[in-house]
C-alpha cells in the first residue's frame, strides 16, 4: 500500500490504527508525495501533536503545508476541515483527529464527500478509529508488526525502526481512476527512526 | 533624460481636496460639498465638488459667503491625512499603468506611455487606462497625451484627449487662455491685452514679451506653444510601505463604529495595491488615541492578499483581542507590499489555492482557532527540541527534497507541553517502569539510549537531556527525556 494509494481526489480516505501503529508516518508520506511534487496541502491537527522535525526528515515541503492546530477541540476540527475541504486548490485536506475522533454523522460525512468533490479536494481522516462510515471510499488500518533496535542486545543505543502492516478494510469501488492495488491483506512496509 | 520622453499622459483631478474628501466618503458625491478650513467666522473654502461649483462655490470664498450661495452645501474640514493617502493612490494607480512617473503635485501626475504599445495600445488606450485606474481608487481623472508634459497638462484640464506629437501648438491654439491657471501678473496682462485664447498668446512676439513681461512672459509664451521648461524628469519610485489614514470627526470607543471605519481604509488601500498589481505581505494597523496616545499592532499574514474582507476579519479578531485603551481619534493602515505573482499549474498537477479564496479561507480559520494557530512553520536554527518558527505558506516555494527518494521516516507525534512522568530506573540507570505516560503504569519493554543533547550552554538559557527510546507494555513507543538540570522525566511523545 503506498502513500499516492491513499489519495483520492474527490474521495474521503480513512487510516486507522492504534497509538504506535505507524498511522502518522504514512500520513507524513502521503503529505511529502503531495508537497514534493508542488502541490499545496492542508494538515488540521486536533491535538497539536505535529512535529515538523519529523515532517522535514519525511521529505515534507513545509511552507507547502497549511498547520491548523485546533488545541484539541474536536468540533473546531471539524469546522476547519470542512472550510478546507472546500476551498479549490488544496490537492490534499488531512484532519489527525488523534486518540479521540469527533462522531461524525453519516450525513456530515456524505456533505463532506460532496464539498471534497466539488472543489478537487483529496480528504485524508487519521485517527484511532474510523468515523466517516459509509462516506469514506477508502479505509485502512495500519498495525504494528515489528520494533528494531541498534546496538548491543542487552543494552541497545537506539531504535533501528519499527515494521507496520496495513489492510484495507472499506473500498468503493467503480471508478476507472482508481489507482488502489487489489486488497492485500497485512502488507509490510518499513519505517525508519 | 526629458529628450528621450515622447509621449506623456498628464493624470489631473480638479478640486483635488474636494475629491479626496469623496474618496474617503463617498456619499458626498450625490451633494454639493466644500473643504473648509479655519474656525468661523473667518472660515474659507479651499475646494467645492462639481455640484457645489455649479451653484458659485468657488475656493478662496468666505464660509458664509458660500452657504449663502449654496443653502444644502455640505462642509467637511481640510483633512492633510485624507489628501495625502488620495495622492498617493493616484500615484499608486498610475504606477500599475506605468513605471515612469512624475509627482507634481497632488492631483497632477505625469506618466510617460512611451513603448507602452504592445503592452497597453495606442495614445488613447493608455488615456483610457489611466482614466479607469483613478476612477478604480475613488478619483475621477482628466487625461490629456502629447508630446510634451506642457501640451499635455492643458489637454488635461481643457479635455483635448490626445494631442498629436509634434502638432501641440496647433492643437492649443483654440484652448482659452482660463484654462490655464497664469501668475496673476501674467493673467492681469492678457486680460487687458485682449488676449483670449492661447494661439493668439503663442502668436505675439516673444521678444516683446520678454521685454514686457520679462522671464514669466517668456515661459508664458512656451507653454502657450506648448513647449515644456528645461527642468528636467524627476522620477518617482514606489514606497516600501504603503498607506492609507483616516482622521475622525468625533472620537470612537466601541469596535463596532470602529470596524466600519477601517473597512473603508482598508477597501481604499487594497484598491491601491490592486490597482499596482502588489498584495499585502504584512499590516500594520496605528489607532491614534483621544489622550495623546497610540495603538499599534502588526499583523503577518498567514499568505499574501489583497482582498479587504479577510484583512478586516484579522484586524477584527486582533481589536478584539487586543483593544484600545482609550477613544479613537485617528486610524491608519500600513501595508508592506509585495509583487503579486502570477500562479499556475503545472501539466498534470493541482493548481494552488487561488489568493482570494485562500485569504478567506485563512480568515476564517482565524476566526475558529486564533491568529497563532494557522500558517506553515519552518525549522528554527536551533538543536534545542520542538524549536520551529511561524512562515509563510508558499505555494511557489521551490524544494530542493521533492526529488530525492527518501527511505520510508519514522514519525514521532509531540506531546505540548511535554507531560512529567515518573520513571523507575534499574541497576544500569535505565528505565525500567514509567507512571503517568498515557497508561497509569507501565513496564519498560525494551529501551534505547540514552542519547544527550544540549545547548545555549554559552547563555543563560542553557538546556540540556538525556533523551530515550522506550516500549511500553501499553503498546506506546515513547520518548523519554531526562532534563539534566533539575532531573525530571518527561514523555516528550510518541512514535508512531
Amino acid at each position: 500500500m503506498t502513500s499516492s494509494s491513499l489519495i483520492r481526489t474527490g474521495a474521503i480516505t480513512e487510516l486507522v490504527g492504534e497509538l504506535s501503529s505507524g498511522r502518522t508516518s504514512l500520513m507524513l508520506a502521503c503529505l511529502r508525495e503531495i508537497t514534493g511534487r508542488g502541490a499545496t496541502a492542508a494538515l488540521v491537527d486536533a491535538d497539536g501533536a505535529f512535529d515538523p522535525v519529523s515532517a522535514v526528515r519525511a521529505g515534507v515541503v513545509l511552507s507547502r503545508l497549511l498547520w491548523v492546530r485546533c488545541g484539541g477541540r474536536r468540533a473546531v476540527a471539524l469546522a476547519a476541515i470542512d472550510l478546507l475541504a472546500r476551498c479549490p486548490g488544496f490537492a490534499l485536506v488531512v484532519l489527525d483527529a488523534g486518540e479521540t475522533p469527533p462522531r461524525v454523522t453519516l450525513g456530515a460525512a456524505f456533505r463532506l464527500r460532496q464539498a471534497a468533490r466539488r472543489a478537487g479536494v483529496a480528504v485524508l481522516l487519521v485517527g484511532r478509529r474510523r468515523v466517516a462510515g459509509a462516506g469514506a471510499t477508502l479505509a485502512v488500518r495500519i498495525r504494528r508488526d515489528a520494533l528494531a533496535w541498534a546496538g548491543a542486545r542487552r543494552a541497545p543505543t537506539r531504535l533501528a525502526g519499527m515494521s507496520t502492516r496495513v489492510r484495507i478494510v472499506r473500498r468503493q469501488g467503480g471508478s476507472c481512476e482508481w489507482s488502489a492495488p487489489a486488497e492485500t491483506p497485512g502488507e509490510r512496509q518499513w519505517w525508519t527512526a | 533624460m526629458v529628450d528621450r520622453v515622447t509621449s506623456i499622459a498628464c493624470v489631473w483631478v480638479e478640486a483635488f481636496a474636494a475629491a479626496a474628501a469623496e474618496r474617503a466618503e463617498p456619499s458626498l458625491r450625490e451633494q454639493p460639498m466644500a473643504v473648509v478650513v479655519g474656525a468661523a467666522p473667518t472660515a474659507r473654502i479651499v475646494d467645492a465638488n462639481a455640484a457645489a461649483r455649479e451653484h458659485g462655490v468657488r475656493a478662496g470664498i468666505a464660509e458664509a459667503e458660500a452657504v449663502a450661495r449654496c443653502p444644502h452645501l455640505v462642509r467637511r474640514p481640510a483633512s492633510t491625512a485624507c489628501v495625502d493617502a488620495a495622492h498617493r493612490a493616484l500615484l499608486d494607480a498610475c504606477y500599475g499603468v506605468s513605471p515612469r512617473l512624475e509627482d507634481v503635485a497632488p492631483g497632477l501626475v505625469h506618466v510617460d506611455v512611451a513603448g507602452l504599445g504592445r503592452l497597453v495600445g495606442d495614445a488613447t488606450a493608455a488615456a483610457e487606462r489611466l482614466h479607469r485606474a483613478a476612477r478604480s481608487i475613488g478619483l475621477p481623472a482628466r487625461v490629456g497625451v502629447a508630446g510634451t508634459r506642457a501640451a499635455a497638462r492643458i489637454a488635461a484640464r481643457a479635455g483635448l484627449g490626445v494631442v498629436a506629437s509634434g502638432g501641440e501648438a496647433e492643437a492649443l491654439a483654440s484652448v482659452s487662455v482660463k484654462a490655464v491657471e497664469w501668475p496673476d501678473q501674467i493673467a492681469e496682462a492678457l486680460s487687458r491685452w485682449g488676449v483670449a485664447t492661447l494661439g493668439e498668446l503663442a502668436a505675439l512676439p516673444r521678444a516683446g514679451l520678454a521685454a514686457r513681461l520679462g522671464p514669466a512672459g517668456l515661459a508664458a509664451h512656451d507653454l502657450a506653444r506648448g513647449v515644456d521648461d528645461p527642468t528636467p524628469w524627476r522620477s518617482w519610485t514606489l514606497p516600501p510601505f504603503w498607506e492609507e489614514a483616516q482622521e475622525l470627526d468625533w472620537d470612537i470607543h466601541e469596535l463596532g463604529p470602529l470596524m466600519r471605519v477601517l473597512g473603508r481604509v482598508v477597501e481604499r488601500l487594497m484598491a491601491r495595491l490592486c490597482a499596482a498589481y502588489l498584495v499585502a505581505d504584512a499590516l500594520e494597523l496605528r489607532l491614534a488615541l483621544a489622550g495623546g496616545g497610540h495603538h499599534a499592532r502588526t499583523l503577518a499574514l498567514a499568505c499574501p492578499m489583497d482582498a479587504a474582507r479577510p484583512v478586516l476579519t484579522l484586524l477584527e479578531h486582533e481589536l478584539g483581542a487586543r483593544p484600545p485603551q482609550g477613544a479613537v481619534t485617528a486610524v491608519a493602515v500600513q501595508a508592506s507590499a509585495i509583487p503579486r505573482r502570477a500562479v499556475g499549474a503545472r501539466l498534470g498537477h493541482t493548481a494552488p489555492p487561488a489568493e482570494r479564496d485562500l485569504a478567506t479561507v485563512l480568515a476564517h480559520l482565524v476566526t475558529l482557532v486564533g491568529p497563532d494557530a494557522v500558517g506553515a512553520v519552518a525549522l528554527a536554527d536551533s538543536h534545542r527540541p520542538d524549536a520551529f518558527v511561524a512562515a509563510r505558506l508558499d505555494p511557489e516555494a521551490v524544494s530542493a527534497t521533492s526529488d530525492v527518494p527518501l527511505d520510508p521516516v519514522l514519525a514521532l507525534r509531540r506531546l505540548r507541553p511535554p507531560r512529567r512522568v515518573r520513571v523507575v530506573v534499574d541497576g544500569d540507570q535505565r528505565p525500567s517502569m514509567v507512571s503517568g505516560a498515557l497508561a497509569p503504569d507501565a513496564r519498560v519493554l525494551g529501551c534505547a539510549g540514552p542519547w544527550r543533547v544540549s545547548g545555549e550552554w554559552w547563555d543563560a538559557g542553557a538546556w540540556g537531556r538525556d533523551e530515550w527510546d522506550v516500549a511500553l507494555s501499553d503498546g506506546a513507543v515513547c520518548r523519554l527525556a531526562r532534563d539534566l538540570t533539575s532531573g525530571e522525566w518527561y514523555l516528550d511523545g510518541v512514535y508512531d
